[in-house]
């Protein structure tokens, strides 16, 4: 336990450890100081002036941000000295804004609009006309530079340099002339780009992609999990709350980074962040289908259940377990994979499971976020099925004549298998079931589609590398007739009369901590909003 | 476009390998740069940048700092014309208006024969003297349109 000083600040008595500054200080007890240049992942410069505060027995205000807890000290931040240099500041920093909120994507989440409907409403007193700089410069593929929104807080300037190590960006000029830009032939290109449009208070920065798609006040927000990779980098998702088919083409418009020191600090990739496409892509499946023929026809739930368990229930009877067999997938949550397990595993003895596949071309990592394994379950699903074999071996399986039914999550076969000697070898299978939200060359040669929820519509656990268990929630609902996994998966048990309790994801996960002793320790409330450890994690982070 | 010469090469490492870190030998590196060239361009900046170990906008943020750091090429003769407070307060504008007239330029051009750059820069530091203008490395004070023109006449 780090030495803690205790401190007063707006009369209250506060405890804190030892260096931390003041305006965090304040922060944990609920006091927000205002601030631009602050911010707690990059390092301190104490510029914009924005945080000043008295304190007692020190003659001048003092920089909340960059001023450490001392014991004993007696902070004010509301003292007619601390608000006339918040107005002054915010004067300055208005007096060559460009005031164009009305075509400004920041509008509604500015720090210049905030803190002037707090702290400003003065009446403008320059005559001058205002400066005037380069607008609307695309910086890189994902970031728009406006100058003159700029007050030059430099966050954006300190994250390629100490969070990147890329320094793309900088300070150019003095004075009123300085301006940020990038060196001149380059571009802000790097996998963290995204980011800076996060970080900027203002509306200098703004991201390209959600430019002019919607007004921030329309967003709703719901916090998940990034599924982009293993590393599982907490996430708000930002959906249109007046969403309407008729004028919309998508739900979701943005994914922002959600902090959380033991995994992804402030941050996401870009990867990530604009993955949040394939929520709404129009090759996402939305209605179950049969094959009949050569083709693929609509069919309603009851029809496809029907046709699924039919078949299983003729091998069982005609084959034997052995006969039939299932793909997991390490896309699907503990939830997803446990109720899985125990209808196929558990209730109808089919122990021909396989999980792992190799990874698609050109997946790689980093030394920072980015992981390699670009599924965000595979620990949970090597908890849940620690005997599932290799999905290459069980396409072999099909091929060889030994696998009459074919359960597959998720997986895309064609993507490591080729495609030609894949047809094959699932033509030997009687029923394929294709349980998945994307069209693919395996769910058109699938014999039963059955359209399931993404992440960002049903709720649930993954496991990330380091082994934290990490809680999503629903955003939006699965379009079409799509279910969730789990709605899937009671039908179909209810189908073979193979019994359907406990199907919410919250009722699962408290069997999965009593079955899986690694969970244990953890109960569905505890999780919180950013996880908890794995009762063994493997690494230095246990609880 | 030339990059530095190897005897200007050999200075900055010499200059370096004086500092614990290299990056603290930035604006005398700058300014042997531009004794060689007469400014610095972006080509240099990006050497001198790898020289520092500093990315190539680290480089460009000094160099767009200073005024007597060039980033185009300049005249013979480069006059620095401060437009602050007390020089402001006494005629600075005339000053400015006066060399504009004489040399056909504005502040940030040069003369199409290249021997004159005439910039408007801030606070020269010497406002009891003021109004004040700087050629290269002179300061030259209390000055009038006449006395503008002498000086000028006087320039090779």
């Amino acid at each position: 336990m780090p030495e803690s000083v205790s401190l007063t600040i707006d009369g209250q008595e506060i405890r804190a450890p030892k260096g931390t500054m003041v305006l965090e200080a304040a922060r944990t007890a609920g006091i927000l100081i205002p601030h631009y240049c602050y911010h707690p992942g990059l390092p301190v410069v104490g510029s914009c002036r924005m945080c000043l505060v008295e304190i007692e027995k020190v003659p001048k205000l003092q920089p909340s941000c960059a001023t450490p807890v001392a014991e004993g000290m007696v902070v004010r931040t509301t003292t007619p000295q601390a608000l006339e240099n918040r107005r002054s500041v915010l004067e300055f920093l208005l007096a060559n804004h460009p005031l164009d909120c009305p075509v400004c994507d920041q509008a509604g989440e500015c720090g210049l609009q905030d803190y002037y409907m707090e702290h400003g409403r003065y009446d403008a007193r320059h005559d001058e006309d205002k400066t005037r700089r380069k607008k609307a410069v695309p910086l890189g593929p994902h970031i728009m530079l406006d100058q003159e929104r700029c007050i030059l807080c430099t966050r954006c300037v300190r994250f390629t340099r100490d969070i990147t190590r890329t320094g793309e960006l900088g300070v150019l000029s003095r004075g009123h002339r300085s301006v940020i830009d990038v060196f001149p032939g380059t571009t802000l290109d790097n996998p963290y780009s995204g980011n800076v449009a996060d970080l900027c208070p203002v509306g200098a920065l703004t991201d390209r992609d959600f430019r002019f798609q919607c007004r921030v006040w329309f967003l709703g927000s719901v916090p998940s999990i990034c599924p982009g990779c293993s590393r599982g980098c907490n996430i708000e998702i930002h959906y249109n709350r007046r969403f309407d088919p008729r004028y919309h083409d998508r739900r979701v418009h943005r994914l922002k980074p959600r902090p959380n020191p033991e995994v992804n600090g402030f941050w996401i990739c870009d990867e990530g962040r604009y993955a949040y496409r394939t929520i709404d892509a129009a090759d996402r499946l939305k209605i179950p289908a049969l094959r009949r023929g050569d083709g693929l026809r609509e069919a309603s739930w009851a029809e496809a259940i029907g046709e699924a368990a039919g078949a299983l229930r003729g091998v069982l009877g005609g084959n034997g377990p052995g006969a039939a067999a299932v793909m997991v997938s390490p896309q699907m949550s503990n939830e997803e994979l446990f109720l899985a397990r125990r209808l196929f595993r558990d209730r109808l003895g089919i122990d021909r499971i396989a999980g792992r596949a190799p990874a698609a071309a050109g997946a790689s990592g980093d030394d920072f976020l980015i992981r390699a394994d670009k599924n965000p379950n595979t620990r949970g699903m090597d908890l849940l099925f620690p005997d599932a074999g290799d999905c290459r071996d069980l396409v072999e399986s099909c091929a060889g004549g030994r696998i009459r039914y074919l359960h597959i999550f998720r997986h895309d076969l064609s993507r490591w298998y080729d495609p030609g000697r894949l047809a094959e070898a699932l033509r030997e299978v009687d029923c394929v079931v294709f349980e998945g939200s994307w069209d693919s060359p395996t769910a058109r040669l699938a014999d039963v589609v059955l359209p399931a929820a993404v992440y960002a519509e049903k709720e649930g656990t993954f496991v990330n590398f380091q082994g934290r268990v990490q809680r999503f929630y629903p955003a939006v609902p699965p379009p079409g007739a799509a279910l969730t996994d789990l709605d899937i998966l009671a039908r179909l048990a209810a189908a073979l009369e193979a019994g359907a309790a406990g199907s919410t994801a919250a009722g699962l996960f408290g069997e999965i901590a009593a079955h899986v002793p690694e969970f244990a320790p953890l109960t569905w409330q505890s999780l919180g909003p950013t996880g908890r450890w794995l009762a063994n994690p493997g690494n230095d982070h246990a609880v | 476009m030339q990059g530095l010469s190897p005897s200007a090469r050999l200075r900055i490492e010499e200059l370096s390998a004086r500092y614990p870190r290299k990056r603290s030998a930035l604006i005398p590196s700058l300014q042997i740069a531009q004794e060689e060239a007469g400014y610095i361009s972006e080509e240099i900046m990006v050497e001198i940048a790898r020289m520092m170990e500093l990315s190539p906008n680290e480089v460009r943020e000094v160099v767009s700092f200073y005024s007597l750091l060039h980033q185009k090429p300049v005249g013979r003769y480069v006059i620095q014309v401060c437009t602050n407070i007390s020089c402001q307060l006494c005629d600075a504008e005339g000053i400015l208006r006066h060399l504009r007239r004489r040399l056909g330029i504005g502040p940030g051009e040069t003369t199409p024969d290249m021997k004159y750059t005439l910039l408007e820069v801030e606070c020269l530091g010497s406002c009891g003297t003021s109004p004040v203008m700087q050629i290269n490395d002179e300061y030259h004070e209390n000055l009038t349109p006449e006395k503008i023109d002498c000086i000028l006449d006087g320039l090779q």
